[in-house]
């Protein structure tokens, strides 16, 4: 019997495996989709790369997130400088985190291949170093760190796919922004961290704004005028959270969204 | 006693088999020269006979996808299969290797056309010997 004719049983499908490094698309793969159904002008979309000074380690984790995603922008904008930045900045998260013993050699090909335009070896090696460094988390019992981590470069990357996608009038690009189920993953993941996480109001914003996102998502509304507005809350939401992660104070923005989520009008 | 107890703690601590990641990757290197690029993560585990395995990704529309699965066990017979949302079979290419080449190894290549959740699905239908199938599975897109 040829098994790849069989439909999958509901029990299989809900013991099927969620990896972080495989079930959650790295900003990398969210990019090349974003690249194949409009053309983002990258160098605008390109941040300063600056790690916050703090010792928390939840918001160095998800520090670590936003850094990471914010490399890929900067790859794809065959921007070298801003890479090498961000591979310093991690380079800084990591060791501030205790998880930066083997990743030395990590900034170092991260600098050598931004020196040599070597964007697709680039692109592999913030995969590898984010990886690495979650990988040490795990080694050291910070499952935890890894969760906030994946959650963050997620945020980032759908604030800048949302912000490419509101660009274009007729929101080309939109298809790549339907993913409500890995949104709604990622809230629960981030529902089930230990209450000791969850101090301060950092991870509590990173939580509601998941939710809310999922939310949105998960809206099956095919109206232009409903998706722009769904689409500006998310991009805002994610803005404000992603700004607050960057931030070397733990205080999160007021526009953190609320508990109950819902469009708002776009702000145009 | 020492002596008595050392089976035992070798077999806890033998390492983890890396030898399903090398074929795997070795595989897919053969996409990655195709302008595929590979994702730094592997799924691996333990196959029995006729129990497949499943594992949740996102994938996009628009976007070519192969992933690939290997064992170090020749002449075992790999199934990958991509299933949707609701759990149904997606067109896809299949590409298994030769029944004389080292270990077993199986692809399977699709072209999403929605954006969202799908399933990949990893099965052993016959082998060499009864019993269990270490595999790893990586994948690529362009």
């Amino acid at each position: 019997m040829d098994p790849t004719n069989a439909h999958m049983t509901e029990p299989q499908k809900k013991a099927a495996v969620f990896l972080d490094a495989l079930s959650v698309p790295s900003p990398g793969e969210v990019f090349a989709a974003l690249n194949k159904a409009c053309r983002p002008n990258w160098a605008t979309l390109v941040t300063p790369a600056t790690a916050p000074v703090t010792t928390e380690r939840p918001q160095l984790a998800l520090a670590v997130g936003v850094l990471t995603a914010n490399g890929y922008v900067a790859v794809e904008a065959q921007d070298g400088q801003q890479v090498k930045n961000v591979g310093r900045e991690l380079m800084a998260l990591a060791k501030s985190l205790g998880v930066s013993q083997s990743l030395l050699g990590r900034g170092n090909s991260l600098i050598e291949f931004a020196d040599n335009n070597n964007w697709d070896a680039l692109a592999d090696e913030l995969e590898a170093t984010e990886n690495e460094v979650k990988n040490t988390m795990m080694g050291q019992k910070d499952r935890d760190l890894v969760v906030l981590t994946s959650a963050a470069a997620w945020l980032r990357g759908l604030e800048v796919a949302t912000g490419v996608v509101l660009s274009s009038d007729s929101l080309q690009g939109a298809g790549v922004l339907y993913q409500p189920e890995l949104a709604r993953k990622l809230a629960t993941q981030l529902d089930s961290l230990p209450d000791r996480m969850k101090r301060g109001s950092l991870v509590p914003a990173v939580k509601r704004t998941m939710e809310t996102t999922a939310s949105l998502l998960e809206t099956q509304d095919t109206k232009t005028d409903t998706q722009r507005k769904n689409y500006t809350k998310i991009h805002d939401d994610c803005s404000a959270v992603v700004k607050a992660i960057l931030s070397s104070s733990m205080k999160a923005p007021s526009t953190i969204p609320s508990p109950l989520p819902g469009p708002t009008p776009s702000k145009s | 006693m020492a002596e008595d107890a050392l089976p035992s703690l070798l077999k806890v601590v033998k390492p983890i088999s890396m030898e399903p990641r090398r074929l795997a990757l070795e595989t897919a290197g053969a996409f990655e020269n195709d302008g595929f690029r590979i994702r730094d993560g592997e799924w691996s585990g333990t196959l029995s006979k006729g129990a497949p395995l499943f594992l949740q990704v996102t994938l996009f529309a628009g976007e070519n996808y192969w992933f690939v699965a290997a064992s170090p066990t020749t002449g075992a017979m790999l199934y990958v299969t991509v299933y949707d949302a609701s759990g149904k079979p997606i067109k896809s290419d299949l590409w298994h290797n030769t029944v004389n080449a080292e270990g077993t190894r199986s692809a399977t290549g699709v072209a999403p056309t929605q954006s969202g959740k799908y399933f990949i699905g990893v099965e052993s239908m016959r082998g060499p010997t009864e019993g269990t199938l270490d595999f790893s599975l990586v994948y690529c897109y362009k």
